[in-house]
This record gives C-alpha cells, structure tokens and sequence, in this order.
C-alpha cells in the first residue's frame, strides 16, 4: 500500500498523541504506512479532501456530510468509533422551572452551543422546528460560537450552555448526552438538581470519509487496519480511551439523514466563499 | 458576615427541591459585582452551591454559619478578572503574620485588627525554624505582616532572623517608625529589607477616614524617617473606585516611587471591609500564608475560616503541601470539565 494521507482536526492538544499513536499503529502492526497531517479547523480539512490533498479524514458528521454533498457523493464514508452511533441531545433546565415541557419554551430563552456543532446547534433547532418551535418566532435564542471551525468538538460552547442556564441567562440549554453524562459521571454535577425536558432522536456523530476517487480497495485496507486495534491490548487500549471509543467500526451510514436536511435547511451545504487576496 | 445586596431563605430546599429557582429568580436582579446570601437548613445546600459557583465562574465568597444553626453562602456575581500585574506565582512567597494587633482601627482591615484584637503572635523561635527552611522548598521572599508588626518588642530579632534567610517585605502602618520602634531598623541590611507602608490618599482626609485621625500624617513621617535610613519603600493604597486609584498611582509617582514601589489596589471585602471586592479563595493564586492559628490560602483571608487549609504550623514543608492539596483540589474542576468531552 502506498503511503496514506490521513488528516485530523488538532481541537485539543491530546489530539497529536492520539494521532502519533493511531499512526504507528497503522505503520508498524498494520503494516499501513500514512502521514498524520493535522489541520486547524473542519472546513480547512474539507478543502483538503476536496481537493484530494488527503485521502482520508477524520470528520465529524457535519464535515462528513459537506464533504459528501459538495462531492456529489463521491466522498464515501470508511469507518467510524462504537460510540458514533446513538448519539443525543438534550434540552434541559433547573428543576422546578417553568420549562417542563417543550410546550413552556414558547417566548422562553434557549441556549445553543457553536452554529456549527451538530449536536448543541443544528441538530437541535431542527428537531425543535420539527417540534413547532422554530427560533426566534417561538423562543428566543442565546448562542455561544465559541469554537466555531471545530464543529463543537471542544465542548467548550456546552460548557457555555450549561452555565448560562446555571445562571439563570437562559432558561433552558441543548448539550449532548456524552456531555451531560460526563458531568454527571465526574461529579461536577447532582443530576437530581436539573431536569431533561426533552431528548432528541438518535443520530450519529464522527465518520472516516475518504477523497474522490479513493480506490474502493484502499478504503477497505485502510477500515480492516483499523478494527484491528483491540481494547484488550494495553498499547491500543491508551488510544483508544483517549479518542473515546472501544472498538472501529465499518461505516453505519444510516445515522445521518436528519443532519443531512438540518444542515442543508441551514446553509451548511452552500458552496464556501472563495475568498481572493487583492494584489498589493 | 460579610454584608449582602440580597437575601434570600431556602428554608430546607436544595437544588433537587427547588432552591435553583429560587436562587435564579434573586440572581438576576442582582447587579453584576453584586452579593447575594443564600440561607438555608438543607444538608446539602452548601455542596450545591460551591458546584454551581465552580462550573458558572460567580464567586462563593464565604460561608458561614447563622445563629440558628443555618449556613449562609455569599455569592458574588460575575467572575474576578485575572491579576496580570503580579509576576510570582505560587510558592514563591511566603507570608508570616507576625501578629494579630495593632495600634490602628481601620475599618476595612481584612484580618480584623485592631488595639482591641488580642495579639496572637507567632513567637520568634517558631518564625526563625520556618524561614530557615523557606529556601530549600524554593521560596524567593518572606512577606511579615499582620497587624502592626512593629507592636512587637522583638520585631527587630525577627527580622534579622529573616533577612538571614531570604530577602524580607515588611508591611506596616508607618505609624511607629519615627518613634523608639524604628529604633528596631537601625542595623538591618539595606539591601534585604524593604519596607511596605500603607498609604491610601495624596492627601490626609481620605486616609484618616478609614484609619483613624492624623494616621496620614505619621505614616508619612514614617516613610520619610525609613528613606532617611537607606531603605527602600514601597507605598501600598487600599481604595475603592478605579478613579481614585488612578490618582493616587499619579500622585505616588510624581512622589519620586518607581513602578515597582507604587502597590494601588482595591479593597478586598474580607474581615471588617462591609464593601469592595468579594473575593473566593479559588479566586486567588494560593501564597503560603502562616499564622498562630495555622496555614491559610493567601494573606488576605488569614482570618477566615474558609481560607484556612491547616489547622496548626508544623513543618513549613508540611504547610506547603496543605496549599499544594488545596489547590489540585481546586483546580480539579476544570479539569474534569475539560475531560467530559471526547470527540473527534
């Protein structure tokens, strides 16, 4: 095989031990060679896929999808994490607010995390909307675009969400459930303390997609490599934990109809502003 | 207690039960800066409330407990701005309050001193063990203060003893200078002591206001005397409003006080101060700090019990392990905030 070009997004700096250890991992036991090549943002790693400057990248749904649709599909998906599939969100608020229902969010305030995270803000306008509740006609919303680029990978717009309604900024707040769970889970939270007042449908989260034109054969080596790795190795183990997951998975590409209309509803799938740099 | 633009009582509630709301509805009629007391019986009110005030930034400034039995939780709202002018991080300080009394009553004092307040001294063999052993746990400068140290007849002793070890700071009213106590200054080394006088105003009426009558006057002849001996002064003001410290900044610098002896600063809702900043202990980067009564987070806190990591002085090794416990703990937060989220 020659060498792969697989690209990530760099959202934290955990992100270049991963990749070092996901890399030699494909090198040395898979014999897969690769260049990581890490990238700043989502939509600058599409352009590269694009572009066909990487074969494979490390997406998250909303930059899977653009790549598919701005393709015309010829991006396919390769592989995807355990705890991809059955992804939701939540809408929840102080226990004993008036919010208790989706019913109470009319003229109510509604935090949404980054506009480009499926999870904290795409996803959830357009399930509200299937709900009746469209923004800013039926509630009012306060938006932290605090890692936009990063398609809400950081987490941080959550954090932002989950304060503002701790505060009493908003009266409700859409964040995940890995992150709902995970405040929970570490203590920073007594769950008894908010109530989830609505939990959206199941979607999925991150996908491998590969450039136009990738040979069907190499996605295939490449998806094989990677369910190689195996959660009772202890050298596998530490990666694996790390990027959240116990086990690669093929492609369940079933998981994404209902961001795929969300974000073309939204505008994610307009083509990017090509942006010219005047002569001096 | 520390004095609250609100109130409100969640008798036996706590957040499962309702007391969010109720805190939420007070909140945002709350002005930013503003304090706001949460009293209640429920067991587990105050766990409630320092995780809220860890995961929303509003600052729990104290807890104490009522009368009746009930705690009371003062929260401050909105997040303290970090301190960019102050170049030592943790560790590097360390603050010994020599005493408790003093011959001054100011009225924002955050450890509440005053000719009242019983003296409660570390005594000079403690104090001379401690700053023996501050250079090998990597400590640069010995901060005394209290109180008026110059109180103390041994004053001079102890600050030899300190400046044998580590070049020392310290803080005084300047009140006593001029008299027989500065007699304690005669035959200290110049280049290690450096004295830090409280001075709040350009003029006496603002100083005296808070620090007793014709204290602007004898602090003044006490910074004069002290830079007659050949040492170096820094000028610390307490004020309360951004204007003033401005114009006291001018003032100290037109007074020929380099940068790094002007020190113009806002008072800290601490003690017997009923305004200023409310300040939480999480708030502030710790500064090992020793009293009789044990090992405190930072000196502006070194009489309050939420600000107090150990409860006795033993080793100084021991002492800073209790900071560096502390502050994990603290830090322990963001940490896991940080650690909830695992994505792509």
């Amino acid at each position: 095989m020659s060498e792969l070009r697989i690209g990530a997004v760099a959202y934290d700096p955990k992100v270049v031990t991963i990749w070092e250890g996901i890399g030699t991992y494909l090198r040395e036991e898979a014999q897969c060679p690769n260049e990581v090549q890490l990238f700043l943002s989502y939509p600058a790693q599409v352009r590269a896929v694009l572009e066909g400057r990487i074969d494979l990248a490390w997406n998250t749904n909303l930059a899977y999808l653009q790549c598919e649709a701005w393709s015309g599909g010829a991006c396919r998906p390769w592989g995807m994490r355990d705890t991809d599939l059955g992804w939701t969100s939540h809408l929840v608020a102080p226990k004993g607010s008036r919010v208790r229902t989706l019913g109470d969010l009319r003229g109510a305030k509604v935090a949404l995390g980054s506009r480009d995270s499926g999870q904290a803000a795409i996803l959830p306008v357009f399930f509200l909307g299937r709900e009746g509740l469209r923004e800013g006609r039926d509630y009012q919303s306060l938006r932290f675009d605090t890692d936009a680029g990063k398609h809400g990978d950081t987490g941080t717009s959550e954090v932002e969400v989950l304060k503002a309604v701790l505060d009493g900024r908003a009266d409700a707040g859409v964040v995940s459930d890995p992150f709902w769970k995970g405040l929970t889970a570490k203590g920073l939270l007594r769950e008894s303390s908010m109530q989830v007042v609505w939990t959206s449908p199941t979607y999925s989260h991150c996908m491998f997609t590969g450039r136009p034109g990738l040979p069907e054969s190499v996605g295939l080596s490449f998806g094989k490599a990677l369910r190689g790795m195996r959660f009772d190795r202890p050298a596998h183990r530490a990666i694996l934990e790390a990027e959240g997951l116990r086990e690669w998975l093929p492609p369940h590409a079933e998981g994404y109809d209902d961001l795929r209309q969300a974000a073309r509803e939204q505008g994610f799938f307009d083509r990017p502003q090509v942006r010219t740099i005047p002569a001096a | 207690m520390l004095a609250a633009d609100l109130e409100i009582r969640t008798e036996d509630r706590d957040f499962a039960t309702g007391a969010l709301v109720e805190l939420l509805e007070a909140f945002r009629r709350l002005p930013e800066g503003g304090v706001l007391a949460v009293v209640g019986r429920a067991p587990l009110l105050r766990r409630d409330l320092a995780m809220w005030s860890k995961l929303t930034g509003h600052g729990l400034v104290e807890v104490a407990e009522t009368p009746q039995g009930e705690v009371r939780c003062a929260i401050r709202k909105g997040e303290v701005p970090p301190d960019t002018t102050d170049p030592a991080g943790p560790g590097e300080r360390l603050w010994i309050y020599t005493n408790f009394h003093c011959n001054l009553s100011c009225d924002y004092c955050c450890v509440r001193s005053s000719p009242l307040a019983p003296p409660r001294s570390l005594d000079r063999a403690r104090i001379r063990e401690l700053v023996r052993e501050a250079p090998v746990l990597g400590f640069r400068a010995v901060y005394l203060t209290g109180g008026e140290p110059f109180l103390r007849p041994d004053i001079g002793e102890v600050l030899a003893d300190c400046v044998a070890s580590l070049p020392t700071t310290v803080l005084t009213n300047g009140t006593l200078l001029a008299g027989p106590r500065g007699a304690a200054l005669r035959d200290l080394p110049r280049d290690r002591l450096v004295l830090q006088v409280s001075l709040d105003t350009p003029t006496p009426e603002g100083h005296d206001r808070h620090r007793g009558a014709g204290s602007w006057e004898r602090a003044r002849e006490g910074i004069r005397r002290a830079r007659e001996l050949g040492y170096r002064v820094r000028v610390a003001a307490t004020l309360p409003d951004a204007r003033s410290r401005e114009e006291m900044d001018r003032w100290l610098s037109g007074q020929g006080f380099a940068p790094e002896d002007r020190l113009v600063r806002p008072v800290a809702r601490r003690g017997l101060a009923q305004v200023g900043l409310p300040l939480a202990r999480g708030e502030l980067v710790p500064e090992v700090t020793l009293t009789e009564r044990g090992v405190y987070w930072h000196p502006v806190g070194a009489d309050d019990e939420d600000f107090r990591v150990l409860d006795h002085v033993g080793t100084l090794e021991e002492a800073v392990a209790a900071v560096q416990g502390a502050w994990n703990d603290e830090r322990l937060t963001s940490r896991r905030l940080a650690e909830v989220f695992h994505c792509a």
